[in-house]
Parts: structure tokens; C-alpha cells; sequence
């Protein structure tokens, strides 16, 4: 069986053009017109990576998003109308990878998800060693973050974001870097998506997310993990 | 349109009318008042000297009738000397004169000093008075000269009085009242322009209202119950602003609606495109083709909902810039290499080669995608990109070797679906879409900056599009060049 994609569209004729595309990529993919069906679909059968479209009928994309989150560390991908409203930022927010516009080329999706799947599968850190930063330990082999021995629990892009500033810690990465790095962007990826994510991360590992003492912000730069 | 001059603003007028009403009102004032004085002053001198005249003149009448018939000629001449030295009263101080036919005249005036006029007068009048200017070498001043002729006796008497002192007195007044009626005029203009700023402060009101307005703010109302009578303009301003605002939200509403229902159209279409474009081995040559046709054209219909959707955007004044700080030499290299010429050379001065901006960086690389496009199409390929710091400015420049903007193309070839030289801007078959210059127009403005175009300065043909933009706030050498 090969990677199953969910696509949580209520446009029939998107969906079904989308679902031919990305099955002509080598895809499986599982179609869901609502967000009920998408979360009754992906309760029977979790799928590998999810597409939600933010604009449905009923349950809404966002709350599809979280209430999928909440249950699996899954990619997920938002499909917005349009880049620079808070939609992006409120997807993201709820729990979301990464995004994209519509009209999208699947063969772009189809990037994202490559890029998304082979974080998920931690290939690339994969000679990296176990990494010891205050009471955070990081096991990139395991996919693992131990805080004061209990572990933490985070999506594979947080994961990713986190290894990648242990990688060398106390050096300040830009957020062009890291969009290469962990979203396999080019050099025109959008800055929130490193922003909200460190954000997320933020809840997680600090004791204090409002003044952090691992993730720091240096104004202007990036972010660099604090030895 | 004409510019205006500063008199011909509302303000100025009034003040300059107030002032010249109080010119003319304290004028005629203080020229009344001067009459009035000249002639009383005049005419108490003149009673007084006439009362006194009168007086000398029976003086003289008793003692010429007095003298004895068989005194000298010697005789007669001391008496007539004695009369008019100590007897005659000069309380005024009048000079007398007395002329006694055969006799030399006696008295303090020379008799040529005597108008001729008054002496003629005295042929018919037995008394007579004038005014007149004496001779400059004696001052110049008004004198008041009186005579009587004593017909029977075959004498004349005159008295002659100066009214210098009467006259200085008036030139004093006169000099008081021109400054007084100076000063009305400066209050009257200070008055004026007073009374105008005040009139017009509910113009200045709704002029401010209207300027924010302008600025978007579709907020702005004019109070009402100001003034009753400026209540109908406040109103029917308030209600132009509703028009205003409904109709411009619905103008956005609409073009923002029609941009998201052919994004689902559009999502479709691309979906199938790709499928057909994957499997185009598979098919004839004739659909081969046509699967080409259709990839170009909906890759411009769908760059043209996008641009319609950002303008619409920027109508809406809801574009927020997503500033950030970069380098712009790295920025532009991406920018170039992910372009429809990756082969375009990227120059500028070395002190610049770490220069980093901040700004909106969507928005800026649509700008130069922009002006990379436009120099394909209309200028035959853009032949360099380059930039350099000028201050607290960036300038970005674009140039090609297209036959260059003309003159009085400069400034519309950023408007909305207008094109450079519209004949040549319309040959080939890439007819594009006017938007892309206006975006970059609107872009450039939302950063603050500037966008024109000139002639190439190297003396080629081609037109050199300069987008300048602030560099924005932040400490130099303050940005990691991305590996």
C-alpha cells in the first residue's frame, strides 16, 4: 500500500481533479467532502498526510485541523484562498505544517509532501547524536525530546525544527535557513511558518513560553537554541 | 489648471477687503475731522483778527481825521509813524501797514508783500481780507493778510498776520490722524482675517474630513448641530460619504468575489492541465499542441486573477506589509534565478554587496519579477539589474534594450491596463496584461518608496526603470547571509 493522502475538499470537481492528479503522482488518496466525513475517514483509517481546504461547510477547516492534531503527530497541509490573510497564521496556529494557495499545482503538493514525508521519517539527522541542552534531551535517532526525563510530545515538523537548532546550538539561524532546512523551501518560503512553529514549539519545551530560555529570538537574525 | 495665487484664497480676500473698508471708512473719517478743524481753527483766527482790525482801523480813521490841518508834511509823517508803532494794538501779532497817499507807507511789512488781488479788491469793498502763501524766502507760510481803504481820507490801513502756528498745528493733526487711520486699517485687517478664519473654520473642518476620506478613513463624519445653517452641508457631506463608502465596498466586494470563484475554475482547470501535461507523450501531435496552448494561457489567466486579487487588495486598503530584513544581493539573485531570464547579470558597488533592507518580500520580488516581465515584453529582454545605496534609500534598476518609454508615456505606462507606445506595445502574441506595472507602482508606495522610468544614461537605446525604497530600520551589517 502506498502513502494514502486525505483531501478534505467540498468543491466536487476540485476534489476529484485534484484526486486524478495527484493519483497520476503515485498517490493514494482518500477524498472527504466534509469535515465530518474527513474525521470519520481518518478515525476508520489514519491517512499519512492531510489536505484540508480552510473553507467548509459545518465543521470548518481549522477545527478539522485541531480536532485531527489533538489524535496524530500526521502532516498536515491547509489549502487557503489567498497568502496574506490570518488564515495562514490562524491554520498554522491550529495545528497545521504548512500551507498553500489556491490555484496550487499538485505537482507543488506533491513537493510538500515529499519534503513533509521525509522529515516525518527523520532520514536526513539520522547520524546525529543524542544532544543534552539544560534539561532537554534530544534523541534524533529516536525521535525523541526528553524534558527532566519525561517526554515530550511533538509534531514531526517541531521535532525537525528542534533538532535543527540542537544541530549546532548557540548559533543563530535565519529563517531562510530554516525553511530549507525543515520545509524544504527555497529561498521564497514564508517566514511565518518558521515563526508560528517556534511559537508551538515554544509551549512545549519552555517553562515560561512568554520569556524563553532554550528558543531565543535574536531580533532581526532567526532563532538559535540556547546552550 | 492655473496656479493659484496666495491672494486669491478665500482667507486672503476677506482680510484684504476688511482692510481696505477700514482704510476707506477711517479715511474719509479722519479727512472729515481734519475739514472740520482746518476750518474752525480757520475761522476763530480769522474773527479774532477781524474784531482786532476793526478796532486799529477806527484807531487809525480818529487820528488821520484828528491831525491838525496845518502840521508839516514832517509832521503829519511822525504822527502817522507814532500811530501805527505804539497805537494800534497788536495783540494778535499782526504787522500793520499804513499807506497815507503822498506819504511813504509806515509800518513792519513792505507794501509789496500786499497781494495785488486785495489791493483791487479795496477799490469796491472798503474792507477786505485774503489768505495767502507768503513767499518761500519768508518761510512760505499762510499768511492772513486784511485791508480798509479810507476812501475820503485817501489812506489805506492793512494788518497782516501769519498763521504759521495755526497751520504747524495742523500739519500735527494730520500726521495723528493718517496714523490713526493706518492703525484701523491693520485692525481692521487683523479683524478681517480673524472673523474669516472663524467663518471658515467649518470649510477647514470638512476640508480635513474630506482629506481623510481621501487617506481611506471612510470612518470620517462631519459633527452636526455646529451651525444650523452649515447642518445642510454637513449632512448632505455625510451622506456623500456613505454613497462613497457603500459603493466602494461593493466595487471591492465584487472584484474580490469574482477573483475567489475563478480560483475554483481555475484550481480544476490546473489539476486536469498537469494530468494532460504528464500524459502528453500519449497523445497526437495536434493535442500536444493544445495542451501547450492551454498551459501558457492558464498560467496568465491565473497570474491575472492574482494580480486582480493584490489590487483589489490594495483598493481595500487592506494590505499589511510582512517586513523582514534581508540581504538584497542574495534576495535579488533568487529573485533573478527563479525569473523568465535566470541569465540577467546582477551588478553593484562593492561597499553595497552586504546592504540589507527590510520590507515586504513577496511584494518586493513581485516588483522585480514585474519589471523583469515588462522589460520581455516591451524592451527585448531586460540587460542588467543593479542596485546601490544612496543615502537612506536603495535604489533598484532595471534596464533594457527595447525602444525606451516616451516622454509623455513616463507616468501612465503605471496605470492600470495601459501599455508603452501603445502601437509597439501591442505587437507579437504576448499581449499580456496591463497590471504589472501598477502593481509594482502600488507595491513601491505601500514601502514608501518610488518607481520611474527614464532613457538608459549610457546613451543606448532602452528604457531604465528605478524603483527606490527605503532601506528601512535596522543596524547595518545586522543580516546573515542565508547558505
Amino acid at each position: 500500500m502506498g502513502t494514502r493522502i486525505l483531501t478534505v475538499e467540498d468543491d466536487e470537481r476540485i476534489r476529484q481533479a485534484v484526486t486524478m492528479a495527484l493519483e497520476e503522482e503515485g498517490w493514494d488518496v482518500i477524498e472527504a467532502g466534509t469535515g465530518e466525513a474527513a474525521l470519520d475517514s481518518f478515525t476508520d483509517a489514519p491517512a499519512d498526510v492531510v489536505l484540508i481546504d480552510i473553507m467548509l461547510p459545518g465543521i470548518d477547516g481549522f477545527e478539522v485541523c485541531r480536532s485531527i492534531r489533538r489524535a496524530s503527530d500526521v502532516p498536515i497541509i491547509m489549502v487557503t484562498a489567498r497568502s496574506d490573510t490570518h488564515d495562514v497564521v490562524a491554520g498554522l496556529e491550529a495545528g497545521a505544517d504548512d500551507y498553500l494557495t489556491k490555484p496550487f499545482a499538485p505537482k507543488e503538493l506533491s513537493a510538500r509532501i515529499r519534503a513533509m514525508l521525509r522529515r516525518a521519517r527523520n532520514a536526513e539527522p539520522g547520524d546525529m547524536q543524542r544532544i543534552k541542552v539544560g534539561e532537554l534531551e534530544i534523541s534524533p535517532e529516536e525521535g525523541m525530546v526528553k524534558k527532566n526525563d519525561e517526554e515530550l510530545h511533538l509534531t514531526k515538523t517541531e521535532f525537525k525544527l528542534l533538532v535543527e537548532l540542537a544541530s549546532q546550538p548557540g548559533k543563530v539561524f535565519s529563517r531562510e535557513v530554516l525553511l530549507e532546512r525543515v520545509w524544504g523551501y527555497d529561498y521564497f518560503g514564508d517566514g511565518r511558518l518558521v515563526d508560528v512553529h517556534v511559537r508551538r514549539l515554544r509551549t512545549k519545551v519552555e517553562d515560561d513560553p512568554a520569556s524563553p530560555r532554550y528558543v531565543v529570538t535574536s531580533r532581526g537574525l532567526g532563532y538559535k537554541l540556547q546552550p | 489648471m492655473a496656479r493659484r495665487r496666495w491672494w486669491q484664497g478665500l482667507l486672503a480676500r476677506v482680510t484684504i477687503s476688511y482692510a481696505l473698508g477700514s482704510l476707506l471708512l477711517s479715511s474719509i473719517v479722519a479727512f472729515a475731522a481734519f475739514t472740520i478743524a482746518q476750518n474752525r481753527l480757520l475761522s476763530e483766527e480769522q474773527q479774532q483778527a477781524v474784531a482786532q482790525f476793526r478796532l486799529n482801523g477806527l484807531q487809525v480813521r480818529s487820528d488821520l481825521e484828528a491831525a491838525s490841518p496845518n502840521a508839516t508834511n514832517e509832521e503829519l509823517g511822525d504822527g502817522y509813524r507814532d500811530l501805527v508803532e505804539t497805537k494800534v494794538r497788536r495783540g494778535n501779532g499782526a504787522s500793520p501797514l499804513l499807506v497815507v497817499t503822498g506819504f511813504e507807507p509806515v509800518g513792519q511789512v513792505q507794501l509789496t508783500t500786499i497781494p495785488d488781488e486785495l489791493q483791487g479788491r479795496l477799490l469796491t469793498d472798503p474792507i477786505a481780507l485774503m489768505r495767502y502763501r507768503g513767499a518761500a524766502d519768508d518761510g512760505g507760510e499762510m499768511q492772513l493778510v486784511l485791508g480798509l481803504f479810507l476812501e475820503d481820507l485817501d489812506a489805506k490801513y492793512y494788518e497782516v498776520l501769519s498763521l504759521g502756528g495755526l497751520e504747524s498745528t495742523l500739519t500735527d493733526l494730520r500726521r495723528i490722524l493718517i496714523a490713526v487711520a493706518a492703525v484701523a486699517s491693520l485692525a481692521g485687517a487683523a479683524l478681517g482675517y480673524y472673523s474669516a478664519r472663524r467663518a471658515l473654520a467649518p470649510v477647514t473642518r470638512v476640508s480635513n474630513a474630506a482629506r481623510a476620506i481621501a487617506a481611506g478613513d471612510f470612518k470620517t463624519r462631519l459633527d452636526l448641530q455646529v451651525d444650523p445653517e452649515l447642518d445642510v452641508l454637513s449632512s448632505s457631506f455625510n451622506e456623500m460619504v456613505d454613497a462613497l463608502r457603500i459603493r466602494m465596498e461593493r466595487d471591492e466586494r465584487f472584484t474580490s468575489d469574482v477573483s475567489h470563484e475563478l480560483r475554483s475554475p481555475l484550481m480544476t482547470l490546473t489539476a486536469s492541465v498537469e494530468v494532460l501535461e504528464r500524459r502528453k507523450a500519449s497523445l497526437p501531435d495536434v493535442a500536444q499542441r493544445a495542451v501547450d496552448f492551454l498551459r501558457e494561457d492558464l498560467t496568465r489567466f491565473e497570474h491575472l486573477v492574482e494580480d486582480l486579487l493584490e489590487i483589489s487588495r490594495v483598493d481595500a486598503g487592506a494590505v499589511q506589509l510582512h517586513l523582514s530584513t534581508f540581504a538584497l544581493a542574495e534576495f535579488l539573485v533568487n529573485v533573478i534565478a527563479q525569473s523568465r531570464s535566470p541569465e540577467i547579470e546582477l551588478n553593484h558597488p562593492n561597499r553595497d554587496r552586504r546592504l540589507a533592507v527590510t520590507a515586504d518580500k513577496r511584494r518586493l520580488a513581485q516588483v522585480v519579477t514585474n519589471l523583469i516581465d515588462n522589460a520581455m515584453k516591451y524592451g527585448g529582454g531586460a540587460t542588467g539589474i543593479s542596485f546601490r545605496r544612496i543615502g537612506d534609500c536603495v535604489q533598484i534598476v532595471v534596464e533594457d534594450r527595447g525602444p525606451g518609454v516616451a516622454v509623455d508615456d513616463r507616468k501612465r505606462i503605471f496605470d492600470r491596463f495601459s501599455r508603452a507606445g501603445t502601437d509597439a506595445g501591442r505587437r507579437g502574441t504576448d499581449t499580456g496584461v496591463g497590471l504589472g506595472l501598477s502593481l509594482v507602482a502600488e507595491h513601491i508606495r505601500l514601502h514608501g518608496g518610488r518607481v520611474w522610468v527614464t532613457d538608459r544614461v549610457d546613451g543606448k537605446d532602452g528604457a531604465r526603470f528605478v524603483v527606490e525604497l527605503p532601506v528601512g530600520e535596522h543596524e547595518d551589517d545586522d543580516v546573515e547571509m542565508a547558505v
